[in-house]
């Protein structure tokens, strides 16, 4: 197995552990039977978000983070941007995606052009929905932060991967009075968020946001498996802790990654 | 057409997501998945130029319609069209050396070149002016959030509290010069902090394990703009 | 009662303008005129102290600058004052920068400050400057097996091989510490990824927004040390000048921006907002009690 990096053949095992609970609950997911989700306040929320500018007669703005499509965040905000603009095609709302990175805005102008497409509403469509600001955080941050000021959106989503600019945004948000929906991984910024935005999706309900809105047997069935690895690694936490006190350092050491 | 749009992404992004993973696992000796795993990484920033080329193009033609238009604010396009030009000018001509654009840094007899000098003089005190507007809102934000409505908005307050007031000597001076304050707020830092970070850190980690899985077996295939029912 | 919970009303619902001038002052005001407040030290700061403190002359601490412009209030305070530590004891200092924009001329900047009262210090023996270069991690990475590959020139663009201090110099292995002045990310990848394939030990100046993050480091042991914001940069400053007198005139110089100097304003920015919690609060609670007594 000269092949093999054996001194990582611990994390070998444990994504060996996790594949199979994962794909293992999908598979049982799409046989059938209902999934229980639990419910998280600011996915559900996003109806009510839409619907508000739709009643005012303004527009949505979505920030999908700040950073490129290779960051997980950015996928699982896709997901909600995708959610987002098929309500703003169907109440023939406007929608603004201000973009930092530009692999994000080619993938988030795709995302956009479909959902409208999928609504029927192609007519609705335009490139100049999802456009490139800059590569810079901080004169994106004055870009969106003027949009903000200037054009009064009803409803922002803050939703992606974020840093200094959280709070320059949510709380410029919060001044022109627009409803916050926001969702982030960076636990530095998440307390900006639930400061500043009405609704604040924490660590995972971000990646959970796909599944739970499309509410497709497979996503959530993936959930269901990663709930499961969550409640391993709670008991292992435990069980280590207890060992640990009692002077063994096992379970430590053998799950020491390389 | 659907191998174009549905079947290639799907496999490409199966063998990008793929080839990191088994880069893990490979033995550091094994050259070919090493190698692969580095190209993979370099070939993602020449992408990335690319895509960034294309999003350019969009900001001109964005801005130039907003200023033909005289739509509402169209006077700060010409600033960022007028910011574009210029240093995109300094930077270009910078890089194929040409006349007084000598480089993009430091010329050799320590004079800086228009790019430097824009970079330096605009472009560094404009990122600390946005910067230092998180103090100001970092202010409001406070002032209108830590309420004690309920409990758990008492605790936040009380933590809150605690650390503005511990990270100044102001905390030394309340208690007749003693540190325990600050002692205390690094306690606070080091323990209930650091264990609330970890649980957030451990979920949105094995969040982002599961939508990785679900992107690379194509279950997840929203960043695409593929319908699910395709 | 009732006229005070007006006034209080008024406090709730004040312009958010208001603020803003006070904070302006309050933190304009005292880097003007100073007041000085004492600064006491914290074990995290203590920790990098006495680390670089324990090395040898002849050992090397490689100081990443990972932040940009818009940080720099925060991290060029720290920069200066671990630089000046390593100076004054006399090890060496490998400089390099991972931040893409503006990384390398914080170093620049940084090293032109701290060099200005080191006179006897000489490039190439003492100090070498590296200069940026992209990647992220995967340069990291690479500096594992070898820095020469990843930096074939320095700063000025002359070849490592030809400078004495990078000819003792390959990769971590020969490097005793390594310090990330970082915003964002790139700390953690020093914590992740150096000290956990590589083993040297790893510290990081990071802005206070960061900081609670890297406190988990910490106490796992992937850092040794953190300077936290502009308290840790001040923390740091108190220790140096503690521990290398001579340095204190430097610190005192009128006109030079530093982090017990920034604290003055720190602390009144603090008590302004903890002033406006408390009075909104009261306000908050007046206001209720006075609904409940009217309703009642």
């Amino acid at each position: 197995m000269s092949w093999l990096n054996l001194a990582r053949l611990n994390a070998l095992v444990l994504f060996a552990v996790f594949c199979v609970l994962v794909l293992s609950s999908i598979s049982r997911a799409r046989r059938g039977g209902s999934l229980f989700i639990r419910r998280i306040a600011g996915l559900n929320a996003i109806d009510e978000a839409v619907g508000r500018a739709t009643e005012l007669g303004k527009k949505v703005l979505y920030v999908p983070g700040i950073m490129s499509i290779d960051e997980n965040q950015t996928i699982a905000s896709l997901a909600v941007l995708g959610h987002v603009a098929r309500m703003t095609a169907r109440y023939q709302t406007e929608i603004d995606v201000p973009n930092k990175d530009p692999l994000t805005f080619v993938a988030a102008r795709e995302t956009v052009k479909e959902a409208y497409m999928q609504e029927g509403r192609p007519d609705l469509y335009n490139d100049s929905l999802v456009h490139y600001v800059t590569y810079d955080q901080f004169a994106y941050t004055a870009a969106v932060s003027g949009k903000m000021v200037r054009e009064r959106p009803a409803a922002n989503f803050l939703i992606g991967s974020f840093y200094a600019e959280s709070l320059l945004l949510a709380e410029t948000g919060q001044s022109t009075g627009a409803i916050q929906i926001a969702g982030t991984a960076e636990v530095a910024q998440l307390p900006f968020f639930v400061c500043a935005c009405d609704y604040t999706l924490i660590g995972e309900e971000l990646y959970a946001a796909g599944a739970y809105l499309s509410r497709e047997p497979a996503q959530l069935g993936s959930i269901k498996g990663q709930d499961i690895t969550k409640a391993i690694v709670g008991m292992y936490i435990v069980v280590a802790t207890g060992l640990l006190l009692a002077g063994s350092t096992f379970l430590k050491r053998i799950l020491t990654i390389q | 057409m659907r191998f174009l749009r549905l079947q290639l992404p799907l496999f490409l992004t199966a063998l990008a997501g793929s080839i990191p993973i088994v880069a893990f696992f490979w033995s550091p000796n094994g050259t070919i998945v090493q190698t692969t795993k580095d190209w993979l990484e370099k070939y993602m920033v020449i992408i990335a130029s690319f895509a960034l080329l294309l999003g350019v193009i969009n900001v001109v033609q964005t801005n130039v319609k907003k200023i033909e238009r005289r739509q509402a604010g169209w006077h700060y396009g010409l600033f960022l069209l007028a910011g574009l030009v210029g240093m995109g000018t300094c930077g270009i001509l910078g890089a194929i050396q040409v006349g007084p654009f000598q480089g993009i840094g430091f010329r050799p007899d320590g004079s800086r070149t228009p790019f430097q000098w824009g970079a330096e003089f605009i472009f560094n005190p404009l990122q600390a002016t946005m910067f230092s507007l998180l103090a100001f809102f970092m202010a409001s934000a406070a002032f209108r959030a830590f309420r004690a409505r309920n409990v758990e908005a008492t605790i936040l307050l009380i933590a809150a509290a605690v650390v503005m007031v511990g990270r100044i000597p102001l905390g030394e001076s309340i208690l007749g010069g003693r540190p325990y304050l600050a002692h205390f707020t690094d306690w606070l830092m080091n323990w209930p902090n650091a264990a609330a970070q970890r649980g957030i850190i451990i979920g949105a980690a094995l969040g982002a394990a599961s939508l990785s899985l679900r992107v690379i077996v194509g279950i997840e295939r929203s960043f695409l703009g593929i319908d699910k029912s395709e | 009662m009732d006229r005070i919970v007006r006034w209080l009303d008024l406090l709730v619902h004040l312009d958010r303008r208001w603020i803003f001038i006070l904070i302006a002052l309050g933190t304009a005001l005292p880097i003007l005129f100073p007041i000085g407040f004492k600064v006491s030290i914290t074990p995290s700061a203590q920790a990098l102290y006495d680390k670089i403190e324990s090395l040898e002359p002849e050992d090397v601490v490689m100081v990443s600058f990972d932040y940009g412009p818009s940080t720099a209030p925060e991290n060029d305070p720290m920069a200066d004052a671990v630089l000046r530590h390593c100076f004054s004891h006399g090890v060496k200092v490998v400089v390099l920068a991972l931040f893409p924009i503006g990384g390398v001329t914080m170093a620049d900047q940084s090293l032109a400050r701290v060099l200005h009262d080191y006179p006897g210090i000489k490039y190439g023996t003492d100090y070498v400057n590296l200069g940026y270069k992209s990647g992220g991690q995967a340069t990291m990475k690479q500096m594992g097996e070898e820095i020469h590959n990843v930096f074939p020139v320095d700063r000025y663009g002359k070849p490592l091989a030809e400078i004495p201090l990078m000819q003792r110099v390959h990769a971590y292995r020969d490097v005793k510490l390594a310090v990330s002045m970082a915003t964002g990310i790139i700390g953690e990848w020093w914590a992740n990824l150096v000290n956990a394939q590589f083993g040297i030990p790893v510290a990081c100046g990071c802005t206070a927004v960061s900081a609670p993050k890297y406190y988990a480091f910490l106490q796992s042991g992937q850092m040794i040390g953190i300077l936290g914001g502009l308290k840790g940069a001040s923390e740091y400053e108190k220790l140096l000048t503690r521990g290398y007198p001579a340095t204190a005139p430097i610190y005192a110089r009128p006109g030079l921006y530093t982090a017990i100097k920034g604290m003055d304003a720190q602390t009144i920015d603090h008590s302004i907002i903890l002033l406006f919690i408390i009075l909104g609060n009261l306000a908050f609670f007046l206001g209720r009690m006075n609904n409940r007594r009217k309703a009642s």
